[in-house]
């Protein structure tokens, strides 16, 4: 179907903006590091990987604006912070430390990876045919990321203590990023966002544990408490508040105006 | 940290090599008829450490032009804008990248040269030296200094290095995307609110004599010009493709309606304030096209400036270097991790 009843238009909005704010902000603090990443050709493929989270966003965001009007670029420079439903993970600065970038893409893309298949079942065909192009892209990030923490893990040992340090580190706010969204439930059982077999969780930390075993790094993620409160709601981590300002800076100066 | 290194026999011009009179010859006529030479021919030593320097600067500038429009990626006023952005530094970097494989061919390793430009041995284009305060400046480096990258390397598609050349075509490709995105960010400013047209020009300010600086000093004071021309390593002269770039950007700009000023510079590559608050700059009044010659006519940018900033004493010499040692160092465990490459010597900065 290509139309999708009032009642269901903001859980759904909510949701498809948890997942483009998750990748603005990703695709955001991975450019950061567009021209000073470790190893050229590394820095080649990092800036494509924030071009592509970047261009996901906008895409969802269009999704979104036509579901509840304005513009992509209102919904990503134009809201106060708290309006923002992004996941903790993709905040935090990682004061450009190799480690801690590798883990947040490590954690984001592979549930980028489960949430784009579930996606590419919703009953929604705009939603479904976009989300089946990401989920190919998506595969690619996975791939690369999945590279890098055996590459760390493999590394030595200064290597593999700054990768498991990265992990530990970001592990709580990972397991954040699966706090439901306002309406989540609503949005399931209408088939907009349909259930998987398994239970995304689970498949999310067995993909994960497979490669960091591997690697010979350990794991300690657990589930979040249902009534965790977080992101998704618009709870947001301090690193966000400057993360906006320098985001929107220009933005902001004109925002009816074209630039 | 000194454990590893890989030290590798410096490469320097040695005019007093004696090379063999018939190679020499065969070698001039084959670039005289317009012939390519590769990486496994014979070459007189100086012609190989003259490309060598020329195509390291050239990558080093790619590395270091990243930067100062990197620092606006995070602050790109539309989804739109930052993409563009995004893609655009990291053509700048795959440039670097495919500069620098050229030169390893001709003898130099990668990590030497990354490690001569964070330690100040080796230098980068003088125009990266230069301030990019506001979105505005990212226009116009976009514009006007890929204007003038394209105006060069076209120029040095034509030269005799067959690695070098195929190189120069392939960038110059993706310079043409950059131009034309720097062309539409400039019109979207000029065509927006007072506010976007005055920051427009302020950038414009800013960027015009440090473009017309961008191809060198006059030929009367480039000592380069001489046997980098007979090789054909240069093609054109540095004041040869400064007046083509006036003829091509004097007439756009003001199209455009921006206003070609002579200005005077501070220390940190502001246009300098009068005691009575108004920027130090006139119109340049030589801005005509003459009708007799074909040419548009200009005021020559401040000669003692380049000088100035190209001895690291520009506006931002010091911090560009930093930030790319910074780089660099934050980056060692990583290389170490995957290459097991070694540590940097200490700054000459």
């Amino acid at each position: 179907m290509d139309m999708i009843t009032d009642d269901l238009k903001t859980p759904f909005s909510q949701l498809l903006l948890s997942i483009a704010d998750d990748k603005l902000i990703q695709g955001h603090r991975a450019s950061d590091w567009t021209g000073v990443a470790p190893i050229l050709e590394e820095d080649i493929a990092f800036s494509a990987i924030a071009q592509e989270e970047i261009a996901h966003a906008a895409e969802l965001y269009r999704l979104v604006a036509d579901l509840t009007g304005g513009n992509a670029d209102a919904l990503a420079f134009g809201r106060a912070a708290e309006e923002y439903r992004c996941a903790s993970i993709v905040e935090l600065v990682d004061e450009f430390d190799w480690a801690t970038a590798i883990a947040r893409h490590f954690f984001c893309d592979h549930l980028d990876g489960l949430r784009f298949g579930r996606l590419a079942n919703s009953c929604f065909t705009p939603v479904a045919g976009l989300a089946a192009r990401i989920q190919a892209e998506e595969s690619v990030h996975i791939e690369h990321v999945d590279t890098w923490v055996q590459h760390l893990g493999h590394g030595g040992d200064d290597a593999r203590g700054r990768m498991q340090q990265a992990l530990d580190a970001l592990a709580p706010h990972a397991s954040m990023m699966f706090e439901a969204t306002q309406g989540g439930e609503l949005v399931e059982s209408a088939g907009l966002f349909p259930k998987a077999d398994a239970d995304m969780f689970d498949q999310w930390l067995t993909g994960l544990k497979k490669i960091t075993g591997q690697a010979g790094l350990t794991l300690n993620v657990t589930r979040p408490a249902p009534d965790a409160v977080g992101g998704r709601r618009g709870q947001r981590s301090g690193d966000f508040a400057e993360l906006l300002d320098e985001m929107s800076e220009v933005y902001r100066q004109e925002p009816e105006a074209a630039w | 940290m000194s454990a590893g290194v890989t030290t590798a026999v410096e490469l320097k011009m040695d005019w007093e090599i004696q090379e063999d009179p018939q190679r020499t010859a065969d070698f001039q006529a084959r670039i005289d008829a317009k012939g390519l030479i590769e990486v496994d021919d014979w070459m007189p030593h100086n012609y190989r450490v003259g490309m060598l320097r020329m195509c390291e600067h050239h990558a080093n500038s790619e590395i270091v032009g990243a930067l100062p429009e990197g620092e606006w990626i995070t602050r790109a006023p539309s989804l739109l804008r930052k993409l563009a952005l995004i893609a655009k530094v990291q053509d700048e970097v795959g440039h670097g990248q495919m500069l620098y494989h050229v030169c390893q061919d001709l003898g130099k390793p990668r990590d030497q040269m990354l490690r001569d430009l964070c330690t100040g041995k080796t230098k980068y284009h003088n125009v990266f030296n230069y301030p990019a305060p506001t979105w505005a400046d990212v226009a116009m480096i976009q514009w006007l200094v890929d204007g003038a990258a394209i105006l060069n390397q076209k120029s040095l598609a034509e030269g005799s290095y067959g690695p070098y050349v195929r190189t120069m075509k392939r960038i110059n490709m993706e310079e043409a995307f950059h131009f034309k995105s720097g062309e539409d960010m400039v019109l979207t400013l000029m065509s927006g609110t007072p506010r976007q047209k005055k920051m427009a020009q302020e950038a414009f300010d800013r960027w015009w004599a440090p473009c017309l600086m961008f191809f060198g000093p006059p030929d009367s004071d480039s000592t380069k010009t001489g046997p980098f021309m007979t090789w054909r390593i240069k093609t054109k002269t540095n004041d040869t493709l400064r007046q083509t770039y006036v003829d091509r950007f004097a007439p756009a700009a003001k199209a455009l309606g921006l206003i070609i000023h002579v200005a005077h510079k501070d220390k940190d590559g502001m246009v300098a304030i009068k005691p009575d608050g108004n920027p130090d700059m006139v119109v340049d009044e030589q801005i005509q096209f003459d009708e007799e010659s074909g040419h548009w006519g200009f005021t020559q940018p401040d000669w003692d400036e380049f000088f100035r900033v190209i001895k690291g004493n520009g506006p931002c010499n010091k911090q560009r270097v930093a930030l790319r040692r910074f780089s660099h160092e934050q980056g060692h465990w990583v290389r170490q991790a995957v290459m097991g490459s070694a540590g940097l010597p200490p700054s000459a900065n």
